[in-house]
């Protein structure tokens, strides 16, 4: 194998207790992380046929945890660790989707001696899986069942370490030594309890949290993977490693997300306020949603509520209460919009609703019970909410599936969906952007939920210098293989020019597609931190391809990579389509459709090209119309070389990504994309 | 290991004991290990030695480190050609002992270029010697050690600063990047640390005066400027908001 791989997959399977191993070698032509991960799943859950991948807590569900050739060779931000599965967060069917998460797992589990940990099946009793280098055990979690997700890994790292004291002594392994704690990936009393928004977490609060795969743990009883690891990773140049990093710290311009540190760092930890957060409060892993789930910023309280959601280990972002952030009135938006739009809402934002309509509350239609709703807004609330939904008491058993599921038991569903209240993009993932980036809300739809990929965002805002339309043909120079269409960052989005070079036009589903290959590969795969590359109109994709070089040796050109990203992209596509995605089914929910879709632009507003001129534009009142959706369906469908009927990859598709073995499935299922 | 090389300058290494009884330090002592053992014929030295200061120490600012490990993978890689924490001469360890609060969550253990160097003192074989064509870094010649630890049993600070290769069984330690086979800077006193350059943060320097030996006080330094203040992201939301709202009336 290149650089960058161990070369060894580590399969587990809960219900015999049996360990084995996989040669990374076979899945090598996927990168590596989800790419590997996919194709794992695709042979592991699709291919045998006995899985109809409608329950995420069957035990046949098969969770890959997998890290790219990045992890544990001192790549800056390229260490993430991707999860994917069934999900169990994604409404109203439970799609194939994927989290991912930064911190230190994935370098410890390379420095173990794994490419990745396949976990199958269910264990009849709560356990934990011990990796100590190329020793696995499954242990006893019974100690562990019920814990925080800090107590759990402390206990973890009591149990694996010993008597070493971290921080003053070396760790003995088998006559090697180190310095570090094991890293645990584990999940906390929410995710034992199985809510549809439990986050994995790892360090004192990176975590995994869209797709709800902790969920997954909790049905299959698997409460943490603990990992530690004395070994190295080969790579190609290891100077050329180094020499990457410097020129690129060199290079760095700032960029529109790293406020502090730039870029450089081995690990997750300079991602926005990052290190602000260690200074002022331990938890310099926790991620601006936490910090914002109470709705407040900088304070003692705020630190606090963000602690006890890490330690129960719920998802931030499906549980936020950012919901008054930008006051933007909309003619024409919903009354329940006016005055304010949230940028981000999802289980906050509906709660608030229902209280304000007189709905929730002690002994009204929806009894809040057991919610000190008098302290609302308060600390002690957002306590109380993450104690009754991990305990599922009372309102807690209904909010622990998640804000469609709790609507559809209160019958509120359908009207709530209608009105915006259940302000949710799409498969009942929590708003996050999308509007006026519509390359994020397409995302949304052909994804399974929240693509969270921000890398245009910045790029196709006002220019600091020169005019908006040199800066986009210098944009459009980057975008290997899409390259010199600069109406692909055409957001005009009413009138015939939406239809003409706007957001319902073939150009922009080259955009979409660009960033669903490009992330699929490079972000997902390799795994660089989507807020650290890519730096388009800058590094990209020149610092990829540095990187790529040194650690796997390989000759591959950005266009390749690309590629690879669609072959990616492709086979996750097949293995939704395997279990029931259609054309019919991809649909935005209905606020989307209603001006007050949009939050409002940053960085300046988005490019306008209408009238043959190009502005910056905020707009603030855009929307979508079902029929340009509609037609950029049939656009991006085309360039995939999907089927316009159902959105079915076509054979030749497939064959020429070199999905070959994947075709005999999809026929025999009948959902081949017709020629 | 220890037997397979003939020892001719062994001398008997002065204790942590000695050495804090001397007066020369005030740290706690710390070390591990089973090493191969130095043999019996070791000749007796009652005395510390005096040695030529070195011209270079890495000085650290623990309230800056991020606990990213990127000068760990830096130093791997220069020196063994691999990605290894284990094998890194630079250690920073987080979560120490579990969970404390800044700025005790991160320990950043880098070697000290000790002004009187128990680990030169008290190689047998002198792998592990000064550097004086170098700039007095004290170093350890590979080829010459024989892995029996003398000097990792001797280093008085905490976590032990010199390192055990388990993969060459010898031992090794920060040599200011002196000798990096797989990168092509100049390093020492003079030159460049793959440490140094690739901290994201800034929070490694190297200074040519010896700091202050008592403590840890010394190396630990507030590398000024201090960062900006933080960032209130809800203010910066409304700002942009704000502007958008003036450019669209």
């Amino acid at each position: 194998m290149t650089g960058g791989y161990t070369g060894k997959i580590l399969r587990i399977d809960l219900t015999s207790k049996s360990v084995s191993t996989i040669d990374t070698e076979k899945y090598e032509e996927f990168g590596g992380g989800y790419g590997m991960g996919t194709a794992i799943f695709w042979d592991l859950a699709v291919a045998p046929g006995e899985y109809d991948m409608k329950d995420p807590y069957d035990p046949r569900n098969v969770l890959p945890i997998m890290v790219g050739p990045f992890a544990g060779t001192g790549v800056p931000a390229g260490a993430r660790t991707s999860v994917c599965g069934m999900s169990p967060e994604t409404y109203p069917t439970c799609e194939f989707w994927r989290g991912n998460l930064g911190g230190r797992f994935g370098n410890m589990l390379k420095h173990a001696g794994w490419d990745g940990v396949v976990v199958e099946g269910m264990a009849d009793k709560p356990v934990w899986i011990n990796i100590i280098n190329d020793q696995v055990k499954i242990e006893d979690a019974k100690e562990l069942w019920g814990r925080d997700t800090w107590e759990t890994q402390n206990r973890i790292t009591s149990m694996v370490g010993g008597q070493t004291r971290y921080g003053e002594e070396w760790h003995e392994i088998d006559s090697t030594y180190t310095t570090n704690r094991p890293e645990v990936l584990c999940i906390g009393p929410i995710g034992e309890t199985k809510s549809r928004m439990a986050a994995l977490i790892t360090g004192s609060g990176v975590s995994a949290r869209i797709g709800g795969h902790a969920a997954v743990f909790g049905a299959k009883n698997l409460k943490a993977i603990s990992v530690i690891g004395t070994g190295k990773v080969q790579v190609s140049n290891p100077g050329g490693i180094i020499d990457a990093r410097l020129h690129q710290m060199k290079t760095f311009t700032g960029g529109a997300i790293s406020y502090t540190s730039g870029p450089g760092a081995a690990s997750c930890m300079p991602c926005l306020r990052g290190d602000r957060r260690r200074k002022n409060y331990y938890g310099g892993e926790t991620m601006c949603a936490c910090m914002g789930w109470l709705g407040k910023y900088n304070s003692s309280d705020a630190d606090r509520a963000a602690e006890a959601l890490i330690k129960y280990g719920l998802s931030s972002w499906s549980a936020h209460f950012h919901a008054d952030m930008f006051s933007l009135e909309i003619p024409g938006a919903p009354a329940l919009f006016r005055g304010k739009v949230p940028t981000d809402s999802g289980l906050g934002w509906y709660l608030q609703y229902l209280k304000q309509e007189g709905l929730l509350g002690p002994g009204k239609a929806i009894d809040s019970y057991p919610l000190p709703m008098d302290q609302w807004g308060e600390l002690s609330f957002r306590q109380a909410l993450l104690d009754a939904i991990a305990n599922r008491t009372g309102i807690g058993d209904a909010l622990a599936e998640g804000c469609c599921r709790a609507a559809e038991k209160w019958g509120r569903l359908e009207t709530d969906k209608n009105s915006g209240a259940l302000r949710l993009t799409a498969w009942g993932a929590t708003t996050h952007w999308t509007m006026p980036w519509v390359e994020w809300a397409y995302a949304y739809i052909l994804g399974a939920g929240d693509p969270a990929w921000h890398g245009f965002m910045a790029p196709v805002g006002k220019p600091s210098e020169g005019t908006l339309e040199q800066s986009l043909e210098k944009l459009s120079k980057c975008t290997i293989p899409y390259t010199n269409d600069i109406f692909m960052f055409n957001y005009a989005w009413k009138g015939e020019e939406a239809w003409k070079t706007g957001i319902y036009s073939p150009h922009k589903a080259k955009q979409v597609a660009w960033s669903r290959h490009y992330s699929s590969f490079w972000n997902e795969s390799m795994a660089f931190c989507e807020m650290f590359l890519p730096e388009l109109g800058s590094h990209t994709p020149e610092m990829e391809i540095m990187y790529y070089k040194a650690v796997t040796g390989k000759n591959d050109s950005f266009a390749d990579t690309m590629r690879t990203g669609q072959k990616i992209w492709t086979l996750e596509r097949a293995i939704r389509v395997m279990h029931g995605r259609s054309r019919q089914v991809e649909d935005f929910f209905p606020y989307m459709y209603k001006p007050g879709a949009s939050g409002m632009a940053l960085y300046g507003g988005v490019p306008i090209y209408e009238n043959g001129t190009w502005r910056n534009d905020n707009c603030r009142d855009m929307h979508l119309d079902r029929k340009g959706v509609n037609d950029f369906k049939d656009h991006y469908y085309a360039l995939e070389g999907w089927d316009k009927e159902h959105g079915w990859p076509k054979k030749k598709t497939m064959e020429e990504l070199g999905l070959k073995r994947m075709v005999k499935p999809l026929k025999d299922a009948g959902k081949l994309g017709n020629a | 290991m220890a037997g397979s090389k003939k020892n001719e300058e062994i001398k008997k290494p002065v204790s942590r004991r000695d050495f804090l009884k001397s007066g020369s330090i005030a740290v706690a002592a710390g070390a591990l290990g089973t090493y191969a053992s130095v043999p019996a014929s070791a000749a007796p030295s009652s005395e510390t030695a005096s040695y030529e200061s070195s011209k270079g120490y890495i000085v650290h600012d623990s309230r800056l480190c991020l606990g990213c490990q990127s000068c760990m993978y830096a130093c791997s890689l220069a020196h063994e050609g691999a990605a290894s924490l284990s094998l890194s001469r630079i250690q920073i360890i987080r979560d120490a002992p579990s969970f404390t609060k800044y700025p005790y969550d991160i320990v950043m253990s880098i070697c000290r270029q000790c002004v009187t160097p128990l680990c030169v003192q008290n190689c047998p074989v002198n792998a592990c010697h000064v550097d004086t064509e170098n700039g007095n870094v004290r170093v350890i010649d590979g080829d010459k050690c024989i892995g029996c630890g003398t000097c990792i049993e001797s280093c008085p600070q905490r976590p032990h600063r010199t390192v055990w290769n388990p993969d060459k069984n010898i031992s090794m330690k920060c040599d200011l990047c002196l000798d990096t086979p797989y990168w092509d800077e100049k390093g020492g006193p003079d030159g460049k640390q793959a440490c140094v350059s690739g901290c994201p943060v800034n929070a490694l320097k190297l200074v040519h005066e010896p700091p202050p030996q008592r403590d840890i006080a010394g190396y630990d330094v507030d590398m000024a400027p201090p960062p900006p203040p933080p960032r209130d992201f809800s203010s910066f939301l409304k700002q942009e908001s704000d502007d958008n709202q003036k450019e669209g009336e």
